[in-house]
């Protein structure tokens, strides 16, 4: 694995803070929310049963907290393994560190996310930091996106989402 | 791949093959989308457990492969009617699965084009692990 | 779904009610199901990249943790609460097969643009009671009156 304690944050790099990506649509479906409630070990009826959501005055079953819909798969343009949308538009970072781990993941709610949603994710980069740990450098990359439901228009969630590449 | 007509295949021939080779990776896509979670086919002491020698792959991935392979030469315009078989033996992960296919008659039934095929996947040494057949629907040139 | 929690129920200093969980291989292959995130450094013992990571183990996924506190943040919402932010950081690696406390505290109550909020610092716990995914939330209560 490459660990490279001379690597440091290029201009080219900072540059790329702010840039904004295209657009990408995320499906909440009773199929989806339900796996992703099974997931988390949950078993909480509001994310499993459409008859009782309703009776509890929601649209149709509650996403999980954290669950913001499946982002569309398309072979090609999606990462296989992690799933996310690889967009022609957008920051672009080239990363010289092999190991991916997560630093921390922030979601604010401005509604209930439910089954039957489909939402549209715009994302871009809003921080880099890099720290030193033995042996090599821990790059920071944080990106925050902003979830709009296609139907209504408005903003259902925002996420900053922090990634470590060392 | 090419879309192929009724009147251009022979009993006997075999169609084009599909290989495949699953990592572990691919048995929890598998297991993702079917919804079979069971764990001989991703946790190793699991599976051991049960008297495997070690993971194996999921008998409906080996019968969505043979559809897949069915789809790709039935075509756009061809329509795979049945097809299903049988699990003999096991496949393991990291190694090769090669889905084959022989046509083995062909006929019209109430104008639809009918070929019937015999299925199977084979492991590296020639072994064949999931016999089976099919029924395609083929196009007419007319 | 335990009664709904009102916001004169609750006080400053009050604990949530912990969740426990120990992840086994299904649970963390289901996760990955449920979330897309199929990096084989949550269930295969022989990816290659757990050797440089300095791990022998599998661990479990950060969003993991991170949709267990969520749990307790839902619960503590209820059905007629809403939650108006969550976020917990990274800071240790919790591993396949190992029992995670989620935990929390009730840090604030307050009113603001007309909603009645709580404030609560959550975190998940290792088996050893390190806490491995720190955080903080707020939740909108309905009031009784």
């Amino acid at each position: 694995m490459t660990t490279d304690t001379e690597f440091q944050i290029t201009d080219e790099m900072k540059a790329q803070i702010g840039v904004e990506s295209e657009p990408w649509e995320y499906e909440v479906t009773t199929t989806s929310v339900r796996m992703y409630a099974r997931g988390i070990a949950s078993e909480d009826p509001i994310h499993y049963d459409v008859d009782f959501a309703k009776s509890q005055g929601f649209r149709s079953i509650v996403a999980p907290l954290g669950y913001v819909g499946t982002p569309v798969y398309l072979p090609g343009k999606t990462d296989p393994t992690f799933g996310f949308p690889r967009r022609e538009g957008g920051p672009r970072l080239n990363i010289p560190f092999k190991g991916l781990l997560d630093g921390g993941t922030e979601t604010e709610y401005f509604d209930v996310i439910c089954a039957g949603d489909v939402l549209v994710e715009t994302s871009h980069l809003a921080d880099l930091k890099l720290r030193d740990r033995p042996g090599g450098k821990m790059l920071f990359v944080t990106n925050e996106a902003v979830y709009t439901n296609k139907a209504t228009g408005k903003v259902v969630a925002k996420m900053r989402l922090t990634s470590i590449h060392m | 791949m090419a879309q192929v007509y009724f009147e251009d295949i022979q009993e006997g021939q075999e169609i084009p093959q599909l290989k495949k080779n699953c990592s572990t990776q691919q048995l929890v896509m598998w297991a993702a989308g079917s919804g079979d979670f069971y764990q001989i086919h991703y946790d190793k002491d699991f599976a051991q457990a049960t008297g495997l020698q070690g993971l194996i792959v999921h008998g409906a991935l080996k019968n969505a492969f043979l559809g897949q392979m069915l789809h790709d030469w039935a075509g756009q315009k061809g329509q795979v009617r049945r097809f299903g078989c049988s699990y003999r033996g096991m496949d393991e992960p990291a190694q090769d699965i090669v889905c084959r296919g022989v046509v083995t008659k062909k006929y019209s039934d109430g104008g639809k084009h009918l070929v019937e095929l015999d299925v199977w996947t084979e492991k590296p040494d020639g072994k064949k692990t999931s016999p089976g057949t099919a029924v395609v629907a083929l196009p007419g040139k007319e | 779904m335990a009664e709904q929690t009102h916001f004169e129920d609750v006080k400053e200093g009050q604990e949530l009610p912990e969740i426990t969980i120990t992840p086994d291989k299904q649970q963390l292959v289901k996760f990955a199901a449920g979330s897309g995130d199929f990096n084989p450094l949550h269930f295969d013992e022989n990816f290659p990249m757990l050797k440089p990571m300095g791990l022998t183990e599998n661990i479990v996924h950060g969003r993991f943790k991170y949709a267990q506190v969520g749990r307790a943040v839902f619960a503590l919402a209820g059905y007629k609460g809403r939650v108006k932010n969550f976020g917990v950081s990274y800071r240790g690696m919790d591993l396949l097969n190992k029992t995670i406390t989620v935990k929390g505290v009730i840090t604030a109550r307050r009113q603001e643009g007309g909603e009645n909020l709580v404030d609560v610092d959550v975190w998940a716990e290792d088996a050893d009671g390190k806490k491995t995914t720190p955080g903080t939330a707020t939740v909108a209560l309905p009031s009784r009156g």
